[in-house]
């Protein structure tokens, strides 16, 4: 048998070639979960600290955990405010709860002890005149955008045991951090000429710093988009309106990706995305991440009926069951192989892993996952 | 068109401003505040509710028309409460302690009042021991808990256990929901209703205040 990389691995299944064995991947871990590890001697502290997608550390563990590599690592470019807000205290609420203003420049409660996402309390981002006054001007092109020094670096390390990734950025989840999902709706409908030039400022700004990127002549096996854009019902946004507003930009940088060879374009979405996976295709992306299985139960195999084998997926397994028991993992891994066998699938715990995970649990996974995959 | 059909056709579109001048149209052509309120207003709503549901309209659409409801409410709320027209049933809202998720829990509460329920929203991070006195002190019939992580699900069932405590929980009916929250996991730990999104929640909402 043809000995090949993680790397060719990846490569191999996306595009339904013939492979000698699954990788073993992981989306990383909340922080809370690494400092459980560290507590229970697994990890040191500095390394429940240090981790970061890709980073040094993320190999150290995911070698202690047998993982082959985090899908989640990817080269990413100044794609959003430049620079952001100051991150500050605006109140202290007494009993470990206070304002703080964010990147985003978003006031949010933060509470000791609280781990979820923020309860946003106001938006810097209200109209036309706060966008031209405090983002508009950060959302602007200039070449410190684009990280050369990375990309030096990333051409060194093209010949790695993973494949290599560019995030090309956000065209409506960012929006909808700056706004939030209330005030997001109110501007789509109060406002629509200054919704689509927001739009249009930052489709124009991930295709610049994409084309800057790829004229170095780096290469890459796949890039990456970030949304968010969906609860557990379905989207935020009408796919109607995504296609109108915002596919345009996705079929422009996906059309300028496959000009440099990169044919692979995944999505990173929670929650349940069946909705907008027709106007996704239609634009370019084809790869699916990370499928929550969630209460809404996402797979690839409903999509692979509907979409044929133009769409691809990295994710979709369970990671509740690391909670559980090795009964539990055994079960989940059963349920993966008629998954695998669709090909242009790699199994990954469906988002962060949390901290109720048990490590030995994840051990057993990853181990496990060798024996029933190759 | 008859000026509640009128009403409910633009609320449906999210027409807030419009909403409010036919409201008072309404109002001064004589027809009585609780026929406005639910033959324009709460059925338009429901209409939303609806099409949410079944994926016809999303997110955004059900906010403007939430909207337009609130700015027709303005108007008619003093007219309700002269004629002696009284909410629907009440419930206190929150998302659950160690969570600070809240567009979940700020869409159920829109549709609530969007079908009558007046609610008490109690935010974010909230316990057991709010919740009581939230109950105590409203008579709110229903409690509405949000949860959205694995791990802040629990906080659910700490908080029927305190309603047990208190003494109170026959008497408040507990709807959960959140991403991770399932229906077995709601009989699990004795909430009375799991719903999977917003117009669901008020749906049943409205059939436990009716039973």
């Amino acid at each position: 048998m043809i000995r090949i990389n993680n790397r060719e691995r990846a490569n191999a299944i996306l595009h339904y070639r013939d492979y000698d064995r699954m990788p073993v991947v992981h989306f990383g871990y909340w922080r809370e979960t690494l400092r459980k590890w560290a507590d229970e001697g697994h990890l040191t502290r500095e390394e429940a600290d240090r981790w970061g997608d890709g980073n040094r550390t993320d190999d150290v563990i995911a070698q202690k955990l047998g993982f082959d590599f985090g899908w989640g690592a990817t080269l990413g470019q100044h794609t959003s405010l430049m620079p952001s807000f100051e991150t500050k205290v605006i109140r202290d609420l007494g009993g470990g709860r206070r304002h703080v203003q964010n990147g985003d420049g978003v006031t949010v409660l933060e509470s000791d002890g609280a781990v979820s996402i923020q309860a946003e309390i106001s938006h810097l981002l209200v109209d036309r005149r706060s966008w031209e006054e405090h983002y508009l001007p950060r959302m602007r092109f200039s070449e410190e955008r684009v990280n050369y020094e990375a990309i030096g670096r990333h051409k060194n390390t093209a010949y790695a045991d993973r494949p290599t990734g560019l995030h090309i950025g956000s065209l409506y989840g960012t929006l909808r951090n700056w706004i939030g999902m209330e005030g997001l709706s109110y501007l789509q409908y109060d406002d629509e000429e200054l919704y689509r030039e927001i739009i249009d400022t930052m489709g124009n700004l991930c295709y610049e710093v994409t084309k800057r990127t790829l004229d170095t002549g780096v290469t890459f096996d796949f890039a990456h988009f970030w949304e968010d854009i969906c609860f557990n019902s379905g989207p935020l946004v009408s796919p109607a309106v995504f296609a109108e507003k915002i596919g345009p930009h996705y079929r422009r940088i996906t059309s300028l990706l496959m000009e440099h060879g990169v044919d692979i374009v995944s999505l990173d979405c929670d929650g349940c995305i069946d909705a907008l996976v027709p106007v996704w295709l239609e634009n370019g992306v084809n790869t699916m991440f990370p499928i929550e299985v969630g209460t809404w139960n996402a797979s690839i195999a409903p999509w692979r009926e509907k979409y044929g084998p133009d769409i691809r997926g990295i994710g979709g397994m369970n990671k509740t069951v690391f909670a559980r028991d090795y009964a539990a993992v055994d079960a989940e891994i059963e349920r993966l192989k008629p998954l695998v066998a669709l090909g242009g699938y790699i199994p990954c715990p469906d988002h962060r892993i949390a901290p109720d995970a048990k490590w030995e649990n994840v051990q057993y996974y990853t181990q496990e996952m060798r024996k029933a995959f190759g | 068109m008859s000026i509640l059909t009128e009403i409910s056709d633009l609320l449906q579109k999210g027409r807030a401003k419009q909403v409010k001048e036919l409201v008072e149209q309404a109002l001064s052509d004589g027809i009585a505040p609780k026929d406005i309120l639910n033959d324009g207003m709460i059925s338009a709503m429901m209409t939303v509710g609806q099409k949410f549901k079944n994926n016809e309209v999303y997110v955004p659409e059900v906010l403007i028309a939430a909207r337009a409801m609130t700015a027709g409410l303005e108007v008619l709320r003093p007219a309700l409460t002269q004629a002696g027209v009284k909410p629907v049933g009440k419930a206190v809202i929150c998302t659950v302690k160690g969570d600070l998720h809240d567009i979940g829990k700020n869409l159920v509460k829109m549709m609530f009042e969007g079908v009558g329920i007046e609610c008490v929203d109690l935010g974010v991070d909230v316990d057991g021991e709010q919740i009581v006195a939230a109950v105590k002190e409203s008579g709110a019939q229903i409690v509405c808990l949000s949860a959205l992580l694995t791990t802040t699900m629990m906080s659910q069932k700490d908080i029927i256990e305190a309603l047990k405590a208190a003494g109170i929980r026959e008497s408040v009916k507990v709807m959960v929901g959140g991403a991770p929250v399932t229906q077995s996991f709601a009989d699990e730990i004795g909430a009375d209703a799991y719903t999977q999104d917003a117009a669901s929640a008020a749906e049943v909402a409205l059939q436990l205040l009716a039973s």
